[in-house]
């Protein structure tokens, strides 16, 4: 599972669902997000579904977004790049991420809006370097033109699985704890959908269901 | 018309997007689903999309156009959507209705149109509908449905969702049935459901009667039954351990049990107090003190009642203290953990044992008689046979209730609970609990007098078996505490204790806890600024573990010492100072003394040393104990282990290996250290090696005339060319470029730590070197991050030696510094073998050029006795601004150093020799100059103990640069710190030429002729700062040196 996290306003829901539903067609006049979404992408020849969830507006509640944190295999770590006060923001959202999260949760920072080349406020080599010091994954995406974010995701995705293939992710802990739906099909599930939720329900799994 | 747009139903993007959001569009759409009003394999994929073009156009009207949600409610659309998934039309028509409306709420800004799609109640009937829940993505995309509509409510819209006649609240009590979902995603939608929902009841009295009466029992009943049976979990993780692999599991049942509280907790603050004392009435007689308090005591006694072991629920207790700060609950809880009476309760408990299971209100944990789901069904069935019996009661009650104080109501509610004939059980039972924790409360008053004169028992007792005995005393009726006390006292490892501690730490540092029930076993509240006495008791355990920390193979974490400075510190240090008794304050020194020998026996002269040591002290700083975080972590709940390999923390386990054992002890001298200073009032004046502030920095402004600078050209990574003058100082090499506004003057483009530098050459050009600064890693996440790295070209091979040479030997000069200060710190002889070092050192720290003086002042000068001046680095330039240096000690005489050398070991008290050392051969110099001093020189208070250094200050030399010049020659070079000035522009004064010739030094060093001509340093850094050593070294270097020792 992933969660998306970042200030307001930065288009966390809209990036969300120009990935989970593209039938959704970017258009001008017209702003469209969504809180949760899944899909299903082909890594390696496997299928593995993401869920993804955004955790806007609950960011009150500190039970919630401590949870959030920690049954997530991956986050999101989304700016806007003509907003400079939202690349400021980030260290918190970080210093919560790591706190919060299992270890080898992958973050990805993501500056969006890149299609508003024009009003641009914080430069791409900031974002790399802010990925590059502490060690995330960096892109520059655009929920309007679709730009990069399948690429996003997907990349997060294959980060997450190859961790798992590592080992990194405890892939026996389903054991313990955690209770898996009855339509899972655990039992079929090839490394991805067991190991991922191990480390507490993540859950991008394998496409049994 | 239709074919059109069947084309584009069909998949076609061709249709421009002004049409697809219009009226008409819509028109059209409602068109297609009267036509399919049944769903059938054929229009499946035509309907799911329609749905989906439906909503965007309400999105799309809601932010442009208005009369798409009038036409929207006028042909009752809702209907069709209701239509279509009572049909079981199957899940991928499902899937797509729920993400529909989940984006259609979501993206709704207007209220009006909200009020829209909320009217006409369709909204409840598709929450109450049965979906698939067995389907993983049914289920998500439902609860995430619910909670995006929770996140829509406020005071207007909660009437579209609580229906007060019907006593009908789909959204909350159908999300509140997946509380214990098996998928944790749903499980904190429902938590956020609830919250979101609570929040609202806030203002809503009639919802807010109907969460507490009809759902607020089941739902916590069983709510706290789930946690506890985790808990359980939890515990049987634990005892079952081997080899600690059950990490993962218990670190998710941790987490898990992390979640639940932090969970309870926001709906405590939410500060409902018609909920919060349900709440609190639960959590603490059916969890917190059955459960978790209970298991404090002896394991064997209790019968059959559920348990855990000791250290699980000390570990829990801490949680939960370090979580929750609502005031009733946390000082009932603490209160029994103080006072509670044990045998009154088993007694209590037992007799309940038979009735416990028909009446749960007794403080046991069992588990409620029925399911959340059928609980709500009975509620729910029973308040419409209600309302229809006493049909005026809504009314009536709803009246009242305004007028009415919350005590008064919840009173009243539990008689009326119970008037009512078959009322509800879960009612009853919260009437009953409320009862019976009164008769708790004052039965609890008397343990508590009997608490307090033991407490005055033990402020009389100095010593610890008298003290023991007092403890004994209070045992019948303190017994949890008494079993705390116990845990810190196992010889053999810190596994209780640091639980112990843990859980001290959290209730005194409980915001809602009263400081008055803390002042019983006399554990200050933070923030208690008036303390006269402390707890000798739980002092004297925390040196003891100090003690024994600082032993070579003492078992303490390093965690468990943290968190014992930290208790103590926070027991002992009042606003007037320290009230620690002399006795407690010599056994403390007694365990710092043991941590520097523990250290001492790890110095080496390795170069990894001072990293490990700078290192250290890093993370220390940077990364305070944070207890919280500490309880966070499961692995602490497994026996205390030596091996990285478990991945546990460093400071969470005992170390393994040389390496690690060095770590430890370095970290346990900075704690006592700091602690020691700490309560001594003493502050810290020679750590860090290193300060931010002392450092030159880029865009200062350094006076670099006679310094010695050397032209290149800096080549960067990404292709960047400059030209620069590269400088080194002490600690630092820099790059400047020229000031333009004064000649002779630069400015910093650049600095960076030597000690951090790598210097190669360039294999095929003789006349470049290559540069790589790296900057110590900030945080455990973060690489360590070059901050230069460059090839630097000079104009000749001959400049390339130089600069290579002085960069080099900067570097060992700088470390080998530090090195010696390490050893000042611990009191330790510089080994003989630095000799040749020293030598060497002597020669190329004259090459340096101070551009900075240093300034000891700045460390603290205020206090003398700290004033630990550690080794003179003396660059004595003359002209240069410069520390004079005055024995506050009162030593008198100042011409003869050789007695300040002697005299300093004894005067410096704790100081070391050292200490001695560097003050001894801070004066060679000195002695050297005097031939010029002039006459007030001699009345100067010499530095014999260099207890303070007085520079003269940076304002004054700015004010008069020639006097300051003046004096600098006169006054004593005493020990200048090593720490670096930023000094302002006018203190880097200018070399004088006529003192160059007291320097007798350059002849014998190996500085190339350009340097000697620009460089008036002494022997800049006294060849290792040490008495007998420097004897040696000194004749080569310096002529006068031996004619003073």
């Amino acid at each position: 599972m992933y969660i998306i996290i970042g200030d307001t306003g930065v288009g966390k829901s809209c990036l969300l669902l120009q990935f989970t539903d593209k039938r959704f067609q970017p258009v001008h006049d017209l702003t469209i997000g969504v809180e949760f979404g899944a899909r299903m992408v082909n890594i390696d020849g496997k299928q593995i579904k993401l869920q993804i969830w955004d955790t806007a507006g609950q960011e009150s509640f500190r039970s919630i977004t401590r949870s959030y944190y920690r049954g997530a295999a991956g986050a999101l770590l989304v700016y806007d790049i003509t907003r400079r006060e939202t690349f400021n923001h980030l260290t918190s959202w970080l210093e919560d991420a790591r706190q919060h999260s299992s270890s080898n949760m992958v973050i990805m920072l993501i500056g969006n809006k890149s299609d508003l080349e024009s009003r641009r406020d914080v430069k791409r080599e900031e974002g790399e370097a802010f990925a590059r010091e502490h060690g995330l994954i960096f892109m520059e995406t655009s929920a309007k033109t679709a730009c990069n974010v399948e690429e996003a995701f997907i990349n997060t995705a294959k980060e997450i699985y190859r961790k798992i293939q590592q080992g990194l992710f405890d892939v026996h802990n389903e054991a313990n704890g955690i209770k898996i739906g009855p339509q899972q099909c655990i039992s079929t599930s090839v490394g991805p959908s067991a190991s991922q939720r191990s480390s507490s329900e993540i859950g991008s799994n394998s496409g049994c269901c | 018309m239709f074919g059109r747009s069947r084309s584009w139903v069909g998949g076609g993007h061709g249709k421009s997007s002004r049409n697809i959001h219009s009226l008409d569009h819509l028109k059209y759409l409602y068109h297609v689903l009267t036509k399919n009003t049944t769903v059938t394999e054929q229009n499946r994929n035509l309907l799911v999309e329609t749905i989906r073009s439906i909503t965007e156009i309400l999105i799309w009207g809601d932010q442009n156009d208005s009369s798409v949600f009038d036409f929207f409610l006028e042909k009752n659309m809702f209907v069709f959507f209701l239509n279509i998934l009572r049909q079981k039309s199957g899940r991928y028509v499902c899937v797509q209705l729920l993400q529909t409306l989940n984006i259609l709420f979501e993206n709704i800004s207007h209220e009006t149109s909200l009020y829209y799609l909320l009217s006409n109640n369709y909204v409840n009937s598709i929450i109450v509908h049965k979906f698939d829940f067995s389907d993983e993505e049914i289920m998500a995309y439902y609860i995430s449905f619910l909670k995006t509509l929770s996140l829509k409510l406020n005071n207007h819209t909660v009437h579209f969702f609580y229906n007060e006649h019907t006593n009908d609240f789909a959204l909350y009590t159908e999300a509140i049935k997946f509380f214990n979902h098996p998928e944790s995603m749903v499980r904190i939608a429902v938590r956020t459901i609830t919250l979101n929902v609570y929040k609202v009841s806030l203002d809503n009295q009639a919802m807010l009667h109907y969460i507490r009466d009809k759902t607020a029992v089941p739902y916590f009943s069983n709510l706290v039954w789930f946690i506890g049976s985790h808990v359980i979990e939890l515990d049987n993780c634990v005892q079952t351990d081997e080899e600690h692999r059950n990490r993962g599991k218990l670190s998710d049942l941790v987490a898990e049990h992390l979640d639940h509280l932090h969970y309870l907790n926001d709906i405590l603050i939410i500060n409902c107090e018609f909920l919060n004392d349900v709440l609190t009435d639960h959590l603490l007689n059916r969890l917190f003190v059955p459960l978790y308090v209970y298991s404090l005591e002896n394991q064997d006694k209790g019968g059959e009642r559920p348990k855990i072991s000791l250290p699980v629920s000390l570990y829990l207790l801490s949680q939960v203290f370090l979580i929750i700060h609502h005031a009733p609950l946390v000082n009932s809880l603490a209160e029994v953990i103080l006072n509670g009476d044990l045998s009154e309760m088993y007694a209590k408990s037992e007799q309940d044992v038979q009735r416990s299971c028909a009446k749960p209100s007794i403080r046991c944990f069992i588990k409620p008689t029925e399911t959340l789901e059928r609980s709500l069904e009975m509620n729910k069935h029973k308040g419409k046979r209600r309302v229809q019996k006493r049909p005026n009661y809504k009314n009536v009650g709803e009246e009242e209730d305004e007028e009415k104080g919350p005590a008064e109501d919840a009173q009243e509610d539990a008689e009326k609970a119970k008037g009512t004939e078959g009322g509800s059980k879960g009612t009853k039972t919260s009437g009953d609990s409320e009862e019976i924790e009164m008769v708790i409360m004052e039965r609890s008053k008397l343990p508590e007098l009997a608490a307090s004169t033991s407490v005055q028992e033990q402020n009389t007792t100095d010593e610890e078996k008298s003290a023991a005995t007092g403890l004994e005393s209070v045992q019948w009726s303190r017994p949890f505490l008494d079993m705390v006390y116990h845990a810190l006292d196992s010889p053999d490892d810190d596994y209780h204790a640091l639980f112990v501690l843990c859980l001290l730490y959290a209730m005194s540092h409980n915001k809602g806890m009263d400081p008055e029930k803390l002042e019983q076993i006399q554990l200050p509240v933070p923030s208690a600024a008036d303390k006269t006495t402390y707890n000798h008791l739980l002092a004297e355990r925390l040196i003891r573990i100090m003690n024994n920390a600082a032993q070579p193979d003492g078992k303490i974490r390093l965690a468990t010492l943290e968190l014992s400075c930290l208790l103590l510190k926070q027991q002992v240090v009042a606003s007037a100072g320290c009230i620690m008794k002399d006795v407690h304050l010599a056994c403390l020194e007694g365990a710092r003394e043991e941590s520097v020998h523990l250290v001492r026996h790890f110095y080496k002269g390795e170069e990894i040393f001072l990293d490990m040591f700078e290192d250290e002290y890093r993370s220390m700083t940077m990364k305070p104990m944070n207890v919280e975080y500490l309880m966070m972590d499961a692995s602490i709940l497994l026996p205390p282990t030596g091996t990285p390999l478990t991945g546990i923390d460093f400071v969470k386990r005992l170390p393994c290996g040389d390496v690690e054992k060095t770590r430890r002890a370095i970290r346990v001298f900075f704690m006592l250290r700091s602690l020691s200073l700490q309560l001594r009032g003493e502050p810290e004046t020679q750590l860090p090696l290193t300060r931010e502030e002392d450092l030159i920095k880029t865009d200062d402004v350094l006076d670099l005339n006679n310094s010695d600078l050397i032209a290149c050209t800096v080549i960067t990574k990404d292709g960047g060319m400059v030209q620069r003058f590269l400088a080194v100082d002490i600690y630092q090499m820099s790059l400047v470029e020229p000031d333009v506004s004064r000649l002779g003057w630069g400015v910093v483009k650049f600095a960076g730590l030597l000690q951090d530098m790598q210097v190669t050459g360039v294999e095929d050009d003789s006349r470049a070197l290559n540069i790589t600064i790296h900057k110590p890693a900030s945080s455990p996440h973060s690489k360590p991050f070059p901050i230069l790295q460059a090839t630097f070209v000079f104009s000749d091979h001959i400049r390339c030696i130089i600069a290579k040479q002085r960069l080099a030997k900067g570097r060992i000069q700088a470390r080998r510094m530090k090195m010696q200060r390490i050893a000042a710190l611990l009191d330790l002889p510089i080994q003989p073998t630095t000799d040749v070092l020293g030598f060497r050192l002597g020669s190329s720290s004259s090459q340096h050029l101070p551009f900075r003086f240093y300034d000891q002042c700045r460390r603290g000068s205020s206090d003398p006795t700290v004033q630990r001046s550690v080794f003179a680095s003396v660059d004595k330039v003359p002209g240069f601004a410069v520390a004079q240096c005055i024995n506050q000690h009162s030593s008198p005489s100042l011409s003869s150093p050789p007695p300040s050398a002697s005299g300093s070991p004894s005067g410096s008290g704790s100081t070391s020799h050292c200490d001695s050392g560097g003050a001894s051969l801070s004066s060679t110099p000195s002695a050297i100059q005097s031939p010029a001093d002039d006459p007030v020189a001699t009345e100067q208070p010499q530095p014999k103990l260099p207890s303070q250094l007085v520079i003269v200050s940076e304002t004054e030399a700015d004010a008069r640069p020639g006097k300051s010049l003046a004096r600098s020659t006169d006054v004593e070079t005493a020990n200048l710190s090593p720490s670096l000035i930023p000094a302002r522009q006018p203190t880097i004064s200018l070399l004088c030429e006529d003192t160059a010739d007291t320097l007798s030094v350059e002849s014998l060093t190996l500085v190339p002729p350009v340097d000697s001509h620009s460089l008036r340093t002494l022997p800049g850094i006294p060849p290792p700062p040490v008495t007998p050593a420097a004897g040696t070294v000194t004749p080569g270097e310096e002529p006068a040196g031996p004619a003073e020792h």
